[in-house]
């Protein structure tokens, strides 16, 4: 077995390499179980139908004002729509131009905060089915971006992940190396006297084993204080926006597969440094 | 029965081996002499199919050792017991464990390998030293551990390879007995040795070689 202060660098190798992407992926995937609630409390545009006046569009605000689901309704009438559109666009000169103004009379609709999905989407419908409602838009946009920006996060911590895993590999891989080289007159006189490349490999892919799997623990002991360090603030955070926590730690399941991929890189590492070793010995 | 059968190694320019032909019987003790380069580790390694001849054939019982593959290497060494010039034994472990080396690679179970391991080491006289550590052996005593660990599974063949090499008459005399009370027991022994005043006092046979071929052989 490996001096212990060699044995303790490189679980600590292990474990920042592994620790490091698994964090970032339990971020994410808290992200983007949260990312779905969040649309309770976004905003609807409702587009009236051409032919309803203001006068009708009006009567539609103050009748869905008075929804208990609803909190807020502000109408934007179509003259007004036109005038912020042609400011962001800088049309003004060609939508001056049109006989006819295109944009309908819109309301903006703010749903009631403690509103769950499913009485969300009922509202949606419910707004949808009035006779002067053309459509109902859900302000998905940031949404959207969320999303992007998930995926963009998964690809990112992919690629860290994979490089901070591949120099775990290289790390073990190296050490494996100064093992065995502590050990090469052993394997040499096993390997005169018929040990089999089995028995020869058999107690350096324990060495690996070790080596990772104490790295897979040690790992599954930062996520966790990590989480339990971030818990404190997020909880506050999300109770702001009314939200019950949704912060899980990285759970059994979790610690199990960061040993079980601690263990399978040491593994693999031990067979790599073996190779060139046994192959020396091959006749 | 080892059949070397016009066997050559070549080093580049240098022929180590040429063309060497010779046969040493089941059950015999044999030696191999010569000068400084004339073969005899070379000739030991290739029977130990750590080296692979460049011409000829090498036959154990009979069958040839060219189509050994690499797979079935560790059982083919397995028949041979070998004894190295500095012993070779490893230092961060005991003696029982030194000699226990070639049981725990046959597979033998922690008991039978215990009673095997110390009838091996009462053999060669050091079972006293069995819980000692190789470190604190004197020159004699650590090859005589070396000669048990090559005994311990009951190879056919014992091999070594100037096994006195380092040590003094009086030792080395005490030495190769050792490897004639086990060739009295059946076990084919071959010793290559510098040690000619020695092994003229012995009745075995004597194969020497020069510059890789065999220059005579008288038997004991
Ligand atoms: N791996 C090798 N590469 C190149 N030359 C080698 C190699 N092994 C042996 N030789 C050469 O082959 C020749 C025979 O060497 P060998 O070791 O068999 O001699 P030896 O009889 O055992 O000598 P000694 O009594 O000094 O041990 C020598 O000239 C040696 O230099
Ligand atoms: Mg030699």
């Amino acid at each position: 077995m490996a001096r212990p202060f060699s044995t303790l660098l490189i679980w600590l190798v292990v474990a920042i390499s592994l620790a490091l992407p698994s964090t970032f992926l339990l971020t994410l995937d808290n992200l983007g179980r949260v990312a779905p609630d969040l649309t309770r409390g976004a905003q609807l545009s409702v587009m009236l139908r051409s032919k309803a006046d203001l006068a009708a569009a009006r009567l539609v605000e103050q009748r869905v004002g008075a929804w208990p689901e609803v909190s807020q309704v502000s109408l934007i009438p179509r003259e007004q729509a036109l005038m912020e559109f042609a400011e962001q666009t800088g049309l003004s000169s060609v939508l001056m131009s049109l006989e006819n103004n295109p944009l309908p009379h819109t309301l903006l609709v703010e749903p009631a905060p403690d509103l769950n999905k499913t009485a969300a989407t009922a509202l949606v419908g419910r707004l949808a089915q009035l006779s002067e409602v053309e459509r109902v838009i859900q302000d998905t946009r940031w949404m959207a971006r969320l999303q992007e920006a998930l995926l963009a996060g998964w690809r990112w911590v992919t690629a860290i992940g994979s490089a901070m895993v591949l120099g775990a590999v290289l790390a073990l891989i190296t050490t494996m190396h100064l093992v065995i080289d502590a050990r090469r007159e052993e394997i040499e006189v096993v390997s005169v006297m018929g040990g089999s490349a089995a028995f020869i490999r058999r107690p350096f892919l324990y060495t690996g084993v070790y080596f990772g799997a104490g790295g897979g623990v040690l790992a599954s002991l930062c996520v966790w204080l990590f989480s339990a360090w971030l818990a404190q603030p997020v909880d506050a955070l999300l109770a702001l926006y009314d939200m019950a926590s949704p912060l899980r730690g990285p759970g059994a399941f979790y610690s199990a597969c960061l040993l079980a991929i601690g263990v399978c890189l040491g593994w693999l590492a031990a067979l790599i440094a073996l190779r060139r070793y046994l192959r020396s010995l091959e006749i | 029965m080892i059949e070397f059968d016009r066997v050559s190694r070549r080093f580049g320019d240098i022929h180590a081996l040429r063309y060497l032909s010779l046969t040493i019987d089941q059950g015999e003790m044999a030696f191999l002499t010569g000068h400084s380069g004339a073969g005899k580790s070379t000739l030991l390694r290739l029977l130990l199919l750590l080296d692979r001849p460049s011409g000829g054939d090498i036959r154990v019982c009979g069958e040839s050792t060219a189509k050994i593959g690499t797979g079935s290497v560790p059982q083919y060494r397995r028949r041979f017991g070998v004894v190295f010039q500095d012993h070779r034994l490893l230092f961060d472990r005991s003696v029982h464990d030194n000699v226990a080396l070639p049981l725990a690679m046959a597979g033998y179970a922690p008991r039978e390998s215990q009673r095997r391991v110390r009838a091996a080491l009462d053999k060669v006289g050091l079972l006293a030293l069995e819980r000692a550590n190789p470190a604190s052996l004197s020159g004699g005593e650590l090859q005589r551990v070396g000669i048990a660990r090559a005994v311990v599974a009951k190879p056919e063949f014992l091999i070594a390879d100037e096994p006195t090499g380092n040590l003094d008459p009086a030792l080395s005399s005490e030495i190769m007995s050792l490897f004639e009370a086990f060739n009295q027991v059946g076990v084919t022994v071959l010793v290559a040795t510098h040690d000619l005043p020695l092994i003229s006092r012995l009745r075995h046979r004597i194969l020497t070689l020069s510059a890789g071929s065999l220059a005579g052989q008288e038997s004991g």
